[in-house]
C-alpha cells in the first residue's frame, strides 16, 4: 500500500490507485471530463493534471498510478493553466455557436462541459472556434448525435465497449477529424445497436443524447431513485419527474446493473405509468347490458367482498383462486395472498412464476 | 471471437510506406531559403496529421498551433498571437500523451528559439529577414557556390575543358574537389524528390579525366595593380585566394613552410584517394593563373609575420590546423605511437612508414582516422583496427570512407575509450587499454559514451595511431596582436582579422592593459581557412580564400570583376522518370589495399550522360530563373 | 435439490469470478439484457463460455462451445454431462462425501447417458457433449445459468435437477463464481415466490403443508387457515372449467395473452361464476371480468421488489396515481375487511415490518434499512434473518438449506408433443430485447413498436424452402389448439424442423398455439415445445 502526499497532507492508497482515487480519499477536488470510472479511461482530455515532484511534466491524474513516496500537487498555477488551455482547446472544438447554442441545448444545466469551465472560470476559447454544421443522426426513436457538439472524449465509445461490451459505437475517420461513428442514422435499423442508451448517459455534453431530454430542463426535474419493473435483474434507476409526471429514466449504479440500463429500463419504463389508457375508476358489469361500466369504490368493493364470501360460504375456499402479479411489489404480494389464505380462507393461490 | 487474418490491420500500411518515403525525400530536399516558419509550419502539419484523435492537447491543441503558425508565417499575427503560440505549446508539450504530441510542439518552441530573430522579422516588419528565399539547391550549399548546373550540362554536352573552366570560375581546385570533395552541393538537391540526388562529384571527375586541369588554361587575367599580397600557407584556401589574387592583376606570395604547396590535400588525404600527380594538376593551374611567387620551406614566425605585414599591402593568413591532438592518458611517450598528422605528413613527402608485421590501433571515428587505417593496411601491417569510443553510426567520417576501410579488412572496435598505453621493457608501445562504454544520452545533438560496467579491454599493439583531431598553431599571430579563441584565429564575416586589441577605445583599453595596439596600418590582414573555423572540409578552406581575394581586392580598393567566358547551355525539359543514381565505382578491396594507387575508377560516357540528364537545371526552372534565386559571387 | 428456486450465487460473482459460465436455456442479451452485458464482460475478460440453446442466440457467436441441442432434451443432456464427469474422474470427492447424498443411485441412472446415447436424444455432436463436461468439469470455479429454457418443459422440474446434479458433482456450489444460477424472467417474481404468492409455500417458503409452520402464522394472523393443498394457477384452468373454482381474483395478470393455449385460458374464464381483475389497464382478460378495479404502478407506490439473485431493492414513489386508482394494499386490506377478516390499514414499511416478522429468511429487511446510508443502496440479499445480518450473496456456502444436499434422479422423457406428418414442425417460443411478456409495459413506449413492433416466427432456410416460404412473407402457423397469421424470418438460427416465435406480440399471439402440458412438480406449461404447422398466406 503506497503512501504519498496530495497538497502536503498524507494517504494510504491501495497498490495501483490512481492520483485521481487516492485525491478522492482525502476529499481532495480534481476536476475531470473525460474520466468515467469502469467505463472509459482514455485519459484524453487534461483537465485533471496535476504536478507530481520529480517529473518535469504535469500528468493526467485519471490515469497515473500512484508510487511510493509520490509528491503531488494539484493546485500548481501551471497545472491550472494547462487545465484552462485544455478546456479552451476543448470549447473550440465544442463549437459554442455551432447547431445549438447553449441555452437551446438538451442538456443546458446537465452539462459536465458547462460545469467544469464554471468551476475552472473558462468562459470562452481564445482558439479559432469550429464552425461545423454537419447533420444531426436522429433517426432511431430514442437516441439522436449531434457531431457539431461532440468533442471526441470517447466516454460514449467507452459506455458501448467496455461497459455495454456491444461493440456497435466507434470512432470513426481517426487522427484530427475523429469523430462518433452513432449507429443512429438513416442505416440504424442494419447495425447492432440496442439502443441501450448507455451511451447517451456517458456523454459529458449535448452530443449524444436520449431523445427523451428535449421535453425538459434538469433543473425542472426531481429523481427518485428505484428499481426497474422488468425483467428479475434488478437494475437501480432515477426516475426524472417534471410536474408529476415522468418524463426520463437515467441509470444508477445499483450492484447487479453497475451503472448500466437495457433499452427497456431506459426508455419504456415509465410512459404506461402516465399512459393515457390507465384505468382511473373502477368497473362493474352491468347484468342488464353486459358492459361494464365505471362504478364507485364502495360500490365495487362491496361488490367484490360479499361475491367472494358468498362462493366462500357456499363452496369453501378451495372454489375460490387469487393469482398475484409478479411485477408487484413484495408488500402487495404479500398482502394479496394474506388475503386469499386469510380472507378466502384458499391455498388457491399463484403468481406467474410460471408463465 | 472472431477468426484472425495474416492482412494487415490497415490495408494500405505496406503502400503507404512508399509514399512516405517520398515525403521523406520531399523534407530531405528542403530548398535552401525556405522560411523557417514555413519549414516550422510543415513539420507541426505532419504532427497534427499523425495525431490517432485520442488526446485534447495534440488532436485539438496541434491544428490551433497550425493557424496561429500560420497567421506568423503570413506575418498576420501581433505579439500577443505569438505568446499564445508559445503557451499552447508549452501546454501541448507538457500534457500530450505520447510523442507524437509533446515532440511536435517541443520542435515547435525549440525552433521558436532558434529562429527568434525570423519570428521577430515576421512580427515587426512583417517579412522575412533578409536572405531568405529560394535559391539553387546545388549552387547555394556548395560553399564556395560553384554553378553545378552549368558544369553538368557542359559535361552533356562533351565540353569538359569549359565544364573545369565553369569550376574554376568559383573553384581552382576542380580535381581535389572531383576526388575528394564531401560534396554538400549534393545534399538538397531537388533531383532527391524524384529519386536521388545528382553524382555531381561524379560528373566532375569525369570533367577532369577527360580535361586535366592543368591542360585548360585559366580565364584571362585582369592587368597588373602592382598590389602585393603575401598568402601564408600553401594549402587550398591560400592557393585559392593566391589563385583569384593573381587572376585579379595582383602581385601574390605564397609562403609554405612544408617543402610542397597542397596542405592538408598533400600532407593530409592519402594518396590513394587523391594521388598526388592529380593533385598536381590543380596546383600547376593555379599557378600558370598571374604573379605567383612561392617561397616553400619558409616557416614563418612573429618576427617574419610582423615583416610581412609591413611589407605587403595585404595578407591572408590560412595556416590550417596542422597539429594533431593528443590523448591526455599513460603511455603517450611509448614508441610506436605517432599523431595522425604526423604519419600522414610525412607521406605526404613521400615517406612511407613500413608496418609489415606490425599490429595498428587507430584511435577516433573520423575521416582522418579511416585515412590512418587505410594507410596503414598499405604499409602492410598485420591487423589494424579503428578504435571508437562511440558507435559506427556515430563516426563522423563519411559512411563510405568506414564501408571501404572495412572491405580493405580494418576492424572497428567502437564503444571502446583508450584509458592507457602499455609498453614494454624497452619503451616500445605493446598494447592500447581500452574502458567499454555504453552508448547513453543525447548531448550536443549526437548519443554521449558513458563507461559501462564491463571490464577494461588490452588490444595488442605495436603501433597506435591517434587521429582525434587537429589544433591550429595560434602562438606567431597572437604575438603580433590577432586575436585568437577556442584555438582558432578570430576574423569577421569578411574575414578580416580581428585584432586583440580593438579600435579607439578598446585600443587605449589595450594600451592600459600593456598589450601594444595594432597599428592601422596593420589592419591589413585577412585570416581564413582551417586556422579560422577549426579542422574542416577542403571546399569550405577553398570559399574562404575565394572571399578572402575578394574582400583583399576591394580592400585594395579595386572591384575587378573576374570573366569566365564559357557560355551556359540552354535547358532541356526535365527527364522526369525516376532513375538509379550511377555511382564512381572503386577497384576491388583485395587488390586496392595493396598499393597507394587511386582508388576509383572512371565512369563511362555512358554512365555520366544518364547522370548529367537525371539534373534538373535548377538554374533554368524554378526559382533558379528568379531575381535572387542564384548565388553568384566571383 | 437445493431448495428454492433462485440464483445460488450473485450476478457479480458469476460474472466476475467465474472460469466457465453454462448458460442453458438462457438468452440473456434479450431476455435480461443488463446480466447479458455482464456475461459479455466475462467472455471478453476470458471467462469460457458454454451455450446450451437450440437457437444461435447472440451469445452463441462468443461461446466456446454451443450445443444446439433439440428442445425438450435438457435433461439427457444434463445427465450426460455428468456421465461424463464421473467417467473422466471431475469429481469433487470430497464435497460429495461431506455434503451431500444419493450420489450411488444418482451414478446407476446416469449410466446409461453416454456420449453416444445422449448424441442422438439431443441431436448434438457426442465430441462436443465431452468437451463441454471436460471444460465445465475442470474449471476452478463453474456457473450455471439457466432461465426458461429449462423450466417451461413438461420436464422441466426435472432438467433444473438434473443441471443441479452437475453442479453439485463438482462441487461447484457455496463458491463464487459458481452455483445453479436461474435468471428470473420478472422484475418480482422471486419476491412474489418468496412472498407466499404459491399454493403450496408461505412467505420464505414455510410449507402449508408443515402444521408449524401454519400454526405460527395462524398466531400472528389471528385466523385459522385453510390446510387443503391449493391449486396452481395452471391447475386451476380445467378446475375452472369442471366448476371446481368458481370465482378468481386476478391481480395485474392478463392470462388471455400470457398464458398456453389460450383457447382454453378463455373457455375457463368465461365459466367462471366470479372474476375480479386488478390492474393498470383495461386488459384483454379484463373484458372477461365482472369486476375491474384500478391499482397502482410500480411509480405509484413505496415497496420493494427481490430481484433473480435474492437481493431485496426498494420501490420508490415517484409520482401519483391516476384519477381514483387507489394503491393495491389499500384495495386488499378493503376487500379483507369487508370480507369480515380485521386488517389493519398499513404503510408498506408496516407491511415489510409484518413480512420481516413471519419470515425467517426476511427477517432483517426494512424499508428503513434498505434506506440507510449503511447499505448504500446496495439492497439485502436473503437470507437475511436479523438487522445486523449482512445478507448471503452465496448461498449453501457451509450447509444445503436442508442440511445435505441431494441427488435427484430425473429421467429423460420427449415432451408431451412432438412433430408428426400433421404438425412437422416443433414451435418454441421466447423473449426478445426490445419488448417484455404481452406489452403491457413496453407497447406503450412508441418507440419499441418502430424497433420490434410486430411478431414473427423464425424458420430454417431449409424448411422454408420446403415450404416455399421466403424471408419476410406472411405465414399461418397452425397447431392443434389454434392458428395465428404472422411473418416468416427465415435464417439459420434454430435448426431444421424447429421453429421460434416471441410470445410478446397480440398480432399472432404464440399462445393460441402453445400446449398446456404441465410440468409434473412446478405446473409450468411446456411453452417451450409445442408442434406445429406453417403455410404460407395468399
Amino acid at each position: 500500500m503506497p503512501n504519498i502526499t496530495v497538497n502536503g497532507s498524507a494517504v494510504e492508497v491501495e497498490e495501483g490507485s490512481t492520483i485521481l482515487a487516492a485525491a478522492q480519499k482525502l476529499g481532495v477536488r480534481i476536476p475531470t471530463l473525460c474520466h468515467l470510472e469502469d467505463v472509459s479511461a482514455a485519459a484524453s482530455c487534461r483537465v485533471c493534471v496535476v504536478d507530481v515532484e520529480g517529473v518535469d511534466h504535469p500528468v493526467p491524474a485519471c490515469s497515473t498510478p500512484v508510487r511510493e513516496g509520490m509528491a503531488v500537487t494539484t493546485d500548481s498555477p501551471r497545472a491550472e493553466a494547462c487545465r484552462r488551455t485544455a478546456l479552451e482547446l476543448v470549447l473550440a472544438d465544442h463549437g459554442l455557436d455551432s447547431t445549438n447554442y447553449c441555452f437551446s441545448c438538451k442538456k443546458n444545466g446537465a452539462c459536465e462541459l458547462q460545469d467544469v469551465c464554471r468551476e475552472l472560470g473558462v468562459t470562452g476559447s481564445s482558439f479559432e472556434v469550429e464552425r461545423r454544421r454537419e447533420p444531426v443522426l436522429d433517426a432511431n426513436p430514442f437516441l439522436s448525435y449531434d457531431p457539431n457538439l461532440c468533442i471526441r472524449c470517447q466516454r460514449c465509445v467507452g459506455a458501448c465497449n467496455a461497459a455495454a461490451r456491444n461493440h456497435t459505437l466507434v470512432a470513426g475517420k481517426r487522427g484530427t477529424r475523429t469523430t462518433i461513428e452513432a449507429p443512429f442514422g438513416e442505416g440504424w435499423r442494419a447495425t447492432d445497436c440496442e439502443s441501450c442508451g448507455n451511451c447517451a448517459q456517458a456523454c459529458p455534453t449535448g452530443a449524444l443524447t436520449e431523445k427523451r431530454r428535449a421535453s425538459y430542463r434538469s433543473w425542472e426535474t426531481e429523481r427518485v431513485r428505484t428499481t426497474c419493473p422488468h425483467c428479475g435483474v434488478g437494475c437501480q434507476l432515477d426516475l426524472v419527474v417534471k410536474d408529476g409526471r415522468i418524463v426520463d429514466a437515467e441509470a444508477a449504479d445499483g450492484p447487479s446493473n453497475r451503472g448500466l440500463l437495457c433499452v427497456k429500463g431506459r426508455s419504456a419504463s415509465f410512459d404506461f405509468v402516465g399512459a393515457p389508457d390507465r384505468l382511473t375508476t373502477p368497473l362493474v358489469r352491468n347484468p342488464a347490458t353486459g358492459k361494464l361500466e365505471p362504478a364507485a369504490w364502495d360500490e365495487a368493493l362491496d361488490l367484490v367482498a360479499r361475491r367472494f364470501a358468498e362462493l366462500r360460504d357456499e363452496h369453501g375456499g378451495e372454489a375460490l383462486a387469487a393469482f398475484a402479479c409478479s411485477r408487484s411489489t413484495n408488500e402487495d404480494i404479500y398482502l394479496f395472498q394474506k388475503m386469499a389464505r386469510a380472507a378466502f380462507h384458499t391455498n388457491n393461490v399463484d403468481c406467474c412464476a410460471r408463465v | 471471437m472472431a477468426a484472425l487474418s495474416i492482412a494487415p490491420k490497415s490495408k494500405d500500411d505496406a503502400r503507404i510506406a512508399r509514399q512516405l518515403n517520398r515525403h521523406a525525400r520531399r523534407v530531405e530536399a528542403t530548398p535552401p531559403g525556405v522560411c523557417p516558419l514555413v519549414a516550422q509550419l510543415s513539420l507541426l502539419r505532419d504532427g497534427a496529421a499523425q495525431t490517432c484523435g485520442k488526446c485534447v492537447p495534440c488532436r485539438d491543441g496541434l491544428p490551433q498551433l497550425v493557424a496561429l503558425l500560420e497567421r506568423v508565417a503570413a506575418c498576420e499575427a501581433c505579439e500577443d498571437d505569438v505568446a499564445r503560440l508559445r503557451a499552447l505549446a508549452e501546454m501541448v508539450r507538457d500534457t500530450a500523451d505520447c510523442a507524437i504530441g509533446y515532440e511536435a510542439a517541443e520542435a515547435l518552441l525549440a525552433g521558436m528559439d532558434e529562429f527568434s530573430a525570423e519570428y521577430e522579422s515576421h512580427l515587426l516588419h512583417g517579412a522575412c529577414r533578409a536572405g531568405v528565399g529560394q535559391s539553387v539547391p546545388c549552387e547555394t550549399l556548395c560553399p564556395a557556390h560553384v554553378n553545378a548546373p552549368a558544369y553538368i550540362a557542359l559535361v552533356a554536352e562533351g565540353d569538359y575543358a569549359g565544364a573545369v573552366n565553369m569550376v574554376r570560375k568559383d573553384n581552382p581546385f576542380p580535381t581535389a574537389c572531383a576526388l575528394v570533395c564531401e560534396h554538400p552541393c549534393e545534399e538538397r538537391c531537388r533531383r532527391l524528390l524524384v529519386d536521388a540526388p545528382v553524382n555531381i562529384r561524379g560528373i566532375k571527375k569525369y570533367a577532369v579525366d577527360q580535361a586535366p586541369a592543368d591542360t585548360v588554361p585559366p580565364a584571362p587575367r585582369s592587368v597588373d595593380t602592382a598590389r602585393t599580397v603575401a598568402v601564408i600557407g600553401g594549402g587550398p584556401s591560400g592557393l585559392t585566394c593566391a589563385y583569384f589574387c593573381a587572376l585579379m592583376g595582383h602581385r601574390v606570395t605564397v609562403f609554405e613552410a612544408r617543402e610542397q604547396l597542397g596542405g592538408m590535400l598533400r600532407y593530409g588525404i592519402p594518396s590513394y584517394r587523391f594521388p598526388r600527380e592529380r593533385l598536381d594538376e590543380d596546383i600547376r593551374g593555379i599557378l600558370g593563373s598571374g604573379t605567383i611567387t612561392v617561397r616553400c620551406g619558409e616557416r614563418i614566425g612573429a618576427e617574419e609575420l610582423r615583416d610581412i605585414v609591413g611589407t605587403y599591402h595585404a595578407v591572408y593568413v590560412a595556416v590550417g590546423a596542422q597539429a594533431g591532438k593528443r590523448l591526455d592518458i599513460e603511455g603517450m611517450d611509448a614508441a610506436g605511437v605517432m599523431s595522425a598528422v604526423e604519419m600522414l605528413g610525412r607521406i605526404g613527402d613521400g615517406d612511407y612508414p613500413d608496418f609489415a608485421g606490425k599490429k595498428v590501433v587507430v584511435v577516433g571515428g573520423g575521416n582522418v582516422a579511416m585515412d590512418c587505417a587505410r594507410t596503414s593496411v598499405r604499409a602492410g601491417a598485420d591487423e589494424v583496427s579503428v578504435v571508437y569510443r562511440r558507435r559506427k553510426e556515430d563516426m563522423t567520417a563519411l559512411p563510405a570512407e568506414v564501408e571501404s576501410a572495412v572491405a580493405e579488412g580494418v576492424e572497428m572496435v567502437t564503444l571502446e575509450a583508450p584509458v592507457a598505453i602499455e609498453a614494454d621493457e624497452a619503451g616500445r608501445c605493446a598494447a592500447l587499454v581500452t574502458q567499454p562504454q555504453m552508448i547513453g544520452a543525447v548531448r550536443g545533438g549526437r548519443p554521449a559514451p558513458v563507461p559501462a560496467d564491463k571490464p577494461q579491454r588490452r588490444i595488442e599493439a605495436d603501433v597506435v595511431l591517434v587521429a582525434v583531431g587537429q589544433d591550429v598553431e595560434c602562438a606567431p599571430f597572437e604575438e603580433l596582436g590577432l586575436s585568437a579563441a577556442r584555438g582558432r584565429l578570430d576574423a569577421d564575416e569578411g574575414l578580416r582579422a580581428v585584432w586583440a586589441a580593438g579600435d579607439g577605445e578598446e585600443a587605449g583599453v589595450a594600451v592600459a592593459c600593456g598589450v601594444a595596439p595594432a597599428p592601422a596600418a596593420l589592419r591589413n590582414v585577412f585570416v581564413g581557412g582551417d586556422c579560422q573555423t577549426g579542422p574542416a572540409t577542403a571546399i569550405r578552406a577553398i570559399a574562404a580564400g575565394k572571399v578572402a581575394a575578394r574582400n583583399i581586392d576591394e580592400f585594395l580598393g579595386y572591384h575587378h570583376k573576374l570573366r569566365c567566358e564559357v557560355r551556359v547551355p540552354d535547358p532541356r525539359p526535365n527527364d522526369r522518370a525516376p532513375k538509379g543514381r550511377v555511382e564512381v565505382a572503386e577497384r576491388p578491396a583485395r587488390e586496392r589495399k595493396r598499393d597507394f594507387a587511386g582508388v576509383e575508377l572512371e565512369m563511362t560516357r555512358e554512365e555520366v550522360l544518364q547522370e548529367c540528364g537525371r539534373c534538373l537545371r535548377c538554374d533554368c526552372f524554378g526559382p533558379g530563373s528568379l531575381e535572387g534565386g542564384r548565388v553568384h559571387y566571383a | 435439490m437445493l431448495g428454492s428456486g433462485a440464483m445460488t450465487n450473485s450476478i457479480e460473482d458469476v460474472t466476475r469470478e467465474a472460469d466457465v459460465i453454462m448458460l442453458v436455456g438462457s438468452n440473456p442479451e434479450e431476455a435480461h439484457p443488463v446480466i447479458g452485458m455482464q456475461i459479455r464482460a466475462a467472455a471478453e475478460r476470458g471467462c469460457r463460455l458454454i451455450v446450451v440453446d437450440p437457437r444461435d442466440i447472440g451469445l452463441a457467436k462468443r461461446a466456446d462451445i454451443h450445443l444446439k441441442l433439440r428442445p425438450g432434451t435438457n435433461v439427457a443432456f444434463a445427465n450426460c454431462m455428468v456421465n461424463v464427469l464421473l467417467r473422466e474422474g471431475l469429481v469433487d470427492e470430497e464435497f460429495v462425501r461431506e455434503r451431500t447424498e444419493g450420489v450411488e443411485i444418482m451414478s446407476a441412472t446416469v449410466r446409461d447417458y453416454t456420449p453416444e446415447r445422449v448424441e442422438d436424444i439431443c441431436g448434438v455432436d457426442q465430441r462436443d457433449l465431452v468437451a463441454a463436461a471436460k471444460m465445465y468439469g475442470t474449471a476452478k470455479a463453474a456457473a450455471i445459468v439457466y432461465c426458461l429454457g429449462v423450466t417451461e418443459h413438461s420436464t422441466g422440474t426435472d432438467g433444473v435437477m438434473a443441471l443441479s446434479n452437475i453442479a453439485m458433482i463438482t462441487g461447484n456450489l457455496g463458491r463464487r463464481g459458481g452455483g445453479v444460477n436461474p435468471l428470473r424472467g420478472q422484475n418480482n417474481v422471486q419476491g412474489a415466490c418468496d412472498m407466499g404468492a404459491g399454493p403450496d409455500d408461505l412467505t420464505g417458503y414455510q410449507k402449508v403443508a408443515d402444521p408449524e409452520a401454519l400454526r405460527r402464522f395462524e398466531r400472528a394472523w389471528g385466523v385459522e387457515l385453510p390446510r387443503e393443498r391449493g391449486l396452481k394457477a395452471t391447475e386451476c384452468f380445467p378446475a375452472m372449467l369442471s366448476g371446481k373454482v368458481r370465482g378468481l381474483f386476478l391481480f395485474g395478470e392478463d392470462p388471455v395473452r400470457t398464458d398456453a393455449d389460450t383457447g382454453h385460458v378463455i373457455r375457463a374464464l368465461e365459466a367462471l361464476e366470479f372474476l375480479v381483475v386488478d390492474d393498470l389497464f383495461l386488459t384483454e382478460t379484463a373484458a372477461y371480468a365482472d369486476v375491474v378495479l384500478p391499482g397502482c404502478a410500480y411509480a405509484e407506490k413505496e415497496g420493494t421488489f427481490t430481484n433473480t439473485e435474492r437481493r431485496v431493492q426498494r420501490v420508490r414513489k415517484a409520482v401519483d396515481a391516476p384519477g381514483g386508482a387507489r394503491p393495491d394494499t389499500e384495495i386488499f386490506t378493503e376487500v379483507m375487511n369487508r370480507m369480515g377478516y380485521e386488517q389493519p390499514r398499513l404503510a408498506p414499511a408496516e407491511i415489510m415490518e409484518e413480512i420481516a416478522a413471519v419470515t425467517p429468511t426476511y427477517g432483517g429487511v426494512s424499508h428503513a434499512r434498505l434506506d440507510s446510508r449503511e447499505l448504500g443502496g446496495r439492497g439485502l440479499q436473503w437470507p437475511c434473518p436479523n438487522a445486523s445480518h449482512p445478507g448471503t450473496p452465496i448461498l449453501h456456502a457451509r450447509e444445503f438449506s436442508r442440511g445435505v444436499g441431494a441427488f435427484s434422479t430425473p429421467s429423460y422423457r420427449p415432451s408431451a408433443e412432438l412433430p408428426d406428418e400433421d404438425y412437422p414442425l416443433m414451435l418454441t417460443t421466447g423473449r426478445i430485447l426490445y419488448q417484455y411478456n404481452a406489452c403491457a409495459m413496453t407497447g406503450r413506449t412508441e418507440g419499441l413498436g418502430e424497433i420490434a413492433g410486430g411478431s414473427f416466427i423464425e424458420l430454417n432456410d431449409r424448411d422454408a424452402k420446403a415450404l416455399g416460404v421466403a424471408d419476410g412473407d406472411r405465414v399461418r402457423v397452425w397447431s392443434r389448439r389454434g392458428s395465428i397469421e404472422t411473418r416468416a424470418r427465415v435464417s439459420g438460427k434454430t435448426n431444421p424442423g424447429q421453429t421460434w416465435m416471441p410470445f410478446h406480440f397480440q398480432d399472432g399471439n404464440s399462445n393460441w398455439l402453445t400446449i398446456a402440458a404441465l410440468d409434473r412438480t412446478s405446473k409450468t406449461p411446456e411453452f417451450k415445445v409445442c408442434a406445429v404447422r406453417v403455410e404460407k398466406v395468399g
